[in-house]
């Protein structure tokens, strides 16, 4: 696409150069990162600072009669110890569901969840500490299913006050649109399916980890890996009783987060309370078996679908039923339980939808938000049945999928605005490329393909605090060294968004991308953003960013006139000067341009800003799901089942994604490849086992992220529709190539041997079962003739 | 997750490494043996059976010489999968080297390691924490059996990969006794006399010994070697069921007929020839042999995939190493 494709925007000259947008550019903090020179919080150290340890509540549920620390106290090198008692304010990513505390206060609600603290010069003296400190239960029911979290209780066994009457239920929503009924009553083609998804955990490298000081002018910095420092920063002005503005939230290089750090976590309350009561700086740096109890992963979810075909093969109903285990604790859960429900209104047009969903508590490591928040198990089993429909209806999913598609700048059922929509040139250039029409259904026994689509928000329209100011901003400043600062909120974790700033700024002010810096840590010097979920930033921020820039450009440009004599209206920026665009011999070094512009005012700033547009219906939830636009994509796969073992073996995928403008191709097919990966996972090997209350794996070795190994050739498609506004067009592509690779890991094991599989994760032993109970099935078909 | 504390010894000699371990004896204190450390470390780590002493083998030197018909027990599992020489008399032992774990912790692991590897199960790979909420097994800190509820017998699962192959070629476990008079003197077992059935006590080795070399019989060299090894991922996967064949055969009947299992029992199992000598290769033997090592294969659901499986894979890969093994 060339530059002259581009959307027009505001206060451009038509002849602004835009090189750097559309160019494949390593991420700027990639040289650190492979240099091992990344500072990542671990890795930063202050003086006299203590180590920070928690003791875990053995039981699923009890009531806590009392808590001894005097002797873990009394120990030389202890510092102090913390209880719940002394923190009781609650807290939660939503404000909706303040649940969670700093510690376990009058009951355990989980096994590992954090029982008491304390701060000692070492960790074997704290681990020696936790190890005295002395504890009596009241052991309680204990609720490990989500059918047992449904039944009616006493008060005494809810896990939270806040909860659907007398069960432990957290959420319940209702939504019908249209009549579902008569659908399916009228339908050429309907079935009604249970679908059982275990949960997952986000697996990033990086484990928690934080370090609290609390300052002699009763300041406290708080040094944490997060994809939220804005949140954070508000549970703990809450939990510490502390003004907001005292608290400074830094967050250093992040390794991974996938969902997994964007709520405030009580292990980063802890430290600041350990710093606070001993005056001294304490770090709390998790092992991997602390990860998985604080999890905030995908719910393991009972689905039930029954979809509805009429006779013109389109989709003509949807009743869904989702039952979804949110653990010990609310975190992102009420928007989960909409997004479950909700997002089954893309890609394909459905005229009438009906879902019942219920969120439970349980006493489980809590349940969060994980890539593809709420839309990848209800894409799961809808894929799987429109795989199965086509097969029973002798159409190809292909072809069906085409004929059902959404159309772009239309209007859902649920009153989502959908504006760009690439879904058609997805399907078309993934099947394309991967030569499905020569090979499905047509490929060797134990050989198979299946495709499967997707479609997800492009960054939530509505913030989760209500308090009408803009979602992004970005200020820029520019002082005699002729670099552009930029601050942000917006939290890189790896994904690439201070690349995205740096290249979009760059772009705007015609520089190499290395006059910029983005300083996108800090709380006391970042204007807000509201932080790395629900795949918006590249399109707030980047939108924020790009208006940040062109307010400063304006400031370069009327320099440039000034220096000149011409117009302003006529410059343009380009190769680090200011080009009048009808006399290109008329220009002025950028160097020179900015020493004018600073005559009167000294260093230069600007500011940019973003605001989703008001939209979405006026019903109850009509809030949930609405994006100012939406990603899309279809994949496929190409697979073969190990005819010994039943191991199934990827041979290649093909994956198309509508990201509206790759800003960054090399960045775009990064993020498609990566969701594909941890998709993978998904569908083949992950899952929280559970014996009783205990996990059964909380390690790396027995909780199987998928290798490289097992990984094949993965070829991303990129499809570009050019959103209006988006960034230079740009949507989401975080979070929304993930969807669809679960549910065409089973249409292809089903092209390749004839098996539905309904329960993720689909392991060989799943598969060989099923095998054998086909032969057995055939043997006696032949048997009875 | 920290290690406990521990005192690292680094004897370069045998003499040094059995003035260290008298020494320890003779003020009453416990010490482990360590090669690669890739199975003790963890072990420590989760403070299962930790001792106050570590002895380090890493830089004794003369014990990981490798030939065709000896291998020093500190042979990287690196150095066997890449022995050219090795690879062309045993391709089952190299290809069983090759599938441990990972690369670098194929670099660090040896073959004394991998063949005194301790038993692995889910009650017991698990932390502290994790071992004290659950109740402790009888393997470390308690009395019961977490996987079969009984007190008698530990059910955890061997999970060394080279056993299996050397068990099948009959090989010979060479020991080092350091409280022996004479420093050369060695102790020899065959390996099939070598392990015993208990996931504690796992094989006949004194405290003082040492593994320092295994031998394989010249006559070994006339079979033919396979293993298959069953595992979730296809890198950094202890073996949740594999099995060992070797295999000589005549115008398609079995002369001799070898086969051992790992990844099922608290031991690997040498199983013979199962009464399958003299038969003709053929698909219907292939069956029969997969149905009868299924039928002994025992399995228990303290690793991962359902035990069910593991023992069905356990037959079929007999079945499949027999048709490509005759000739």
């Amino acid at each position: 696409m060339s530059q002259n494709d581009l959307p027009p925007h505001a206060h451009e000259h038509p002849r602004q150069k835009h090189g750097l947008i559309g160019k494949r550019l390593p991420l700027v903090d990639a040289w650190r990162k492979a240099a091992g020179q990344a500072v990542y919080t671990d890795d930063i150290h202050l003086p006299g600072e203590l180590v920070g340890k928690i003791l875990r509540s053995p039981h699923a549920h009890a009531k806590i009669l009392s808590i001894d620390t005097s002797e873990a106290l009394a120990m030389d090198g202890v510092h102090c110890t913390l209880i719940g008692k002394e923190a009781p304010n609650s807290f939660g990513v939503l404000p909706v569901s303040q649940d969670e505390t700093a510690l376990a206060v009058d009951k355990v609600i989980y096994l590992g969840e954090n029982l008491a603290a304390v701060a000692a010069d070492t960790e074997e003296i704290a681990l020696e500490a936790l190890s005295r400190i002395k504890v009596e239960y009241e052991v309680l029911d204990s609720f490990l299913d989500m059918e047992q979290s449904c039944r009616e209780i006493s008060d005494d066994l809810k896990i939270h006050s806040k909860v659907v009457g007398n069960t432990n239920i957290h959420k319940e929503v209702h939504q019908d649109f249209g009549d579902v009924d008569k659908a399916i009553a009228e339908a050429a083609w309907t079935k009604t399916q249970r679908f059982l998804m275990p949960g997952v955990t986000h697996a990033f490298t990086e484990p928690m980890c934080t370090l609290a000081w609390f300052n002699a002018d009763e300041r406290l910095t708080l040094w944490s890996a997060q994809q939220v420092p804005h949140y954070l920063q508000r549970a703990l002005a809450k939990v510490l009783e502390m003004d907001m503005h005292r608290i400074r939230v830094v967050r250093p290089t992040v390794g991974g987060g996938f969902g997994g750090k964007s709520d405030p976590f009580p292990h980063e309350m802890v430290a600041a309370l350990l710093s606070r009561k001993c005056k001294k700086p304490v770090r709390i740096l998790f092992d991997r078996e602390e990860v998985f109890y604080s999890n905030h992963g995908r719910h393991p979810s009972k689905i039930q679908m029954t979809l509805a075909i009429d006779k013109d093969h389109k989709i003509s109903g949807m009743d869904l039923d989702c039952l979804i285990d949110g653990g010990a604790s609310g975190s992102f859960g009420v928007v989960t339980t909409y997004y479950n429900g909700v997002l089954a209104n893309g890609p394909y047009r459905l005229p009438n939808f009906r879902y019942h969903g219920r969120r439970v508590y349980s006493n489980r490591p809590p349940s969060g938000a994980m890539r593809g928040h709420g839309a990848v198990n209800t894409r799961f089993a809808y894929e799987v049945l429109i795989d199965e429909a086509c097969a029973d209806l002798g159409e190809d999913p292909r072809d069906f999928r085409l004929n059902n598609a959404l159309e772009a700048y239309t209007k859902t059922i649920n009153e989502f605005r959908i504006t760009t929509n690439g879904v058609v040139e997805c399907i078309e250039r993934a099947t394309e490329a991967a030569g499905w029409k020569d090979k499905f259904g047509k490929l060797p026994h134990g050989h198979g393909i299946g495709m499967a689509c997707g479609f997800y928000i492009s960054g939530s329209a509505l913030p989760i605090h209500w308090d009408g100011i803009p979602q992004s901003t970005v200020h820029l400043k520019i002082d005699i060294d002729g670099g552009v600062t930029i601050h942000s909120l917006a939290a890189e974790i790896g994904q690439g968004s201070d690349t995205m700033l740096a290249q979009i700024v760059a772009d705007v002010l015609g520089l190499p991308i290395h006059y910029c810096r983005v300083f996108s840590e800090d709380t006391d010097t970042a204007p807000l953003d509201l932080g790395s979920y629900s795949s918006r930033v590249t399109f707030m921020a980047g939108n924020a960013a790009r208006m940040a820039a062109e307010n400063m450009r304006k400031l370069l440009v009327a320099a440039a006139a000034d220096l000149t004599g011409y117009p302003s209206e006529h410059f343009v920026m380009e190769e680090a000067q200011v080009v009048n665009a009808t006399m290109p011999e008329v220009r002025v070094d950028y160097m020179e341009a900015l020493k004018r512009a600073m005559k009167d005012c000294g260093a230069l700033q600007s500011s940019g800003a973003y605001q989703a547009p008001p939209m979405g219906g006026k019903f109850k939830g009509a809030a949930a799901g609405l994006s100012p636009t939406y990603s899309f994509q279809s994949f496929v796969v190409e697979l073969s089942v190990d005819p010994l073992t039943c191991k199934p073996k990827l041979h290649e995928i093909w994956a198309a994604h509508d990201c509206g403008r790759a800003l960054n191709p090399l960045a775009v097919e990064a993020q498609i490849e990566g969701s594909v990966h941890m998709g993978l996972g998904q569908v083949l090997c992950e899952s929280f086992d559970y014996n009783k209350a205990n996990v059964l794996n909380p390690n790396f070795l027995d909780y199987r992220t998928l290798s490289p190994t097992e990984t094949p050739a993965i070829h991303p498609i990129l499809v570009e529709t050019m959103d209006p506004e988006g960034p230079f067009g740009a949507k989401e592509c975080g979070e929304g190539p993930l969807l669809p690779i679960l549910p065409a890991v089973a249409n292809a094991l089903h092209d390749a041997i004839g098996i539905r599989f309904y329960e993720m994760p689909i392991t060989a032993d799943k598969i060989y079962r099923a095998v054998q109970k086909q032969k057995k099935l055939a043997r006696r078909n032949l048997v009875q003739g | 997750m920290i290690l406990p504390t521990f005192e690292l010894h680094q004897p370069s000699s045998l003499a040094e490494l059995r003035a260290i371990c008298t020494g320890l004896e003779t003020t009453g204190e416990s010490y482990d043996f360590m090669a690669g450390g890739t199975d003790v470390l963890p072990n420590y780590k989760n403070r299962i059976n930790a001792r106050s002493h570590v002895i380090s083998l890493s830089k004794l030197e003369g014990c990981n010489t490798i030939a065709v018909d000896r291998i020093g027990a500190l042979a990287s599992l690196t150095d066997i999968a890449r022995h050219p020489e090795l690879g062309r008399h045993y391709p089952g032992l190299v290809e069983a080297a090759g599938q441990v774990s990972s690369p670098p912790l194929r670099n660090m692991g040896t073959l004394g390691g991998n063949l005194l590897l301790d038993t692995r199960c889910y009650y017991l790979n698990q932390s502290e924490f994790w071992r004290a909420s659950k109740g402790y097994c009888m393997k470390a800190d308690g009395d019961v059996c977490l996987v079969v509820p009984q007190k008698e017998i530990c059910y955890a699962t061997y999970s060394g990969d080279l056993a299996p192959v050397l068990l099948t070629l009959d090989a010979t476990l060479h020991f080092h006794d350091i409280h022996g008079q004479d420093e050369a003197a060695e102790r020899s077992v065959p390996i099939r006399e070598f392990y015993a059935l208990d996931g504690i006590q796992r094989f006949h080795k004194a405290p003082g010994e040492l593994l320092t070399a295994i031998s394989i019989p010249e006559n070994a060299r006339q079979l033919r070697t396979g293993y298959h090894k069953l595992r979730v991922r296809d890198t950094i996967e202890y073996p949740v069921m594999g099995v060992a064949m070797a295999l000589s055969s005549k115008a398609g009947k079995i002369e001799r007929l070898e086969l051992a299992v790992t990844g099922a029992e608290a031991i690997p199992i040498h199983y013979g020839d199962l009464g399958f000598t003299g038969r003709q290769i053929d698909d219907g033997c292939a069956d029969e042999l997969r149905a009868a090592l299924c039928s002994r294969v025992q399995t228990y659901r303290n690793v991962p995939f359902p035990p069910s499986y593991r023992k069905a894979m356990a037959g079929e890969f007999a079945g499949d190493l027999l048709m490509k093994l005759g000739d």
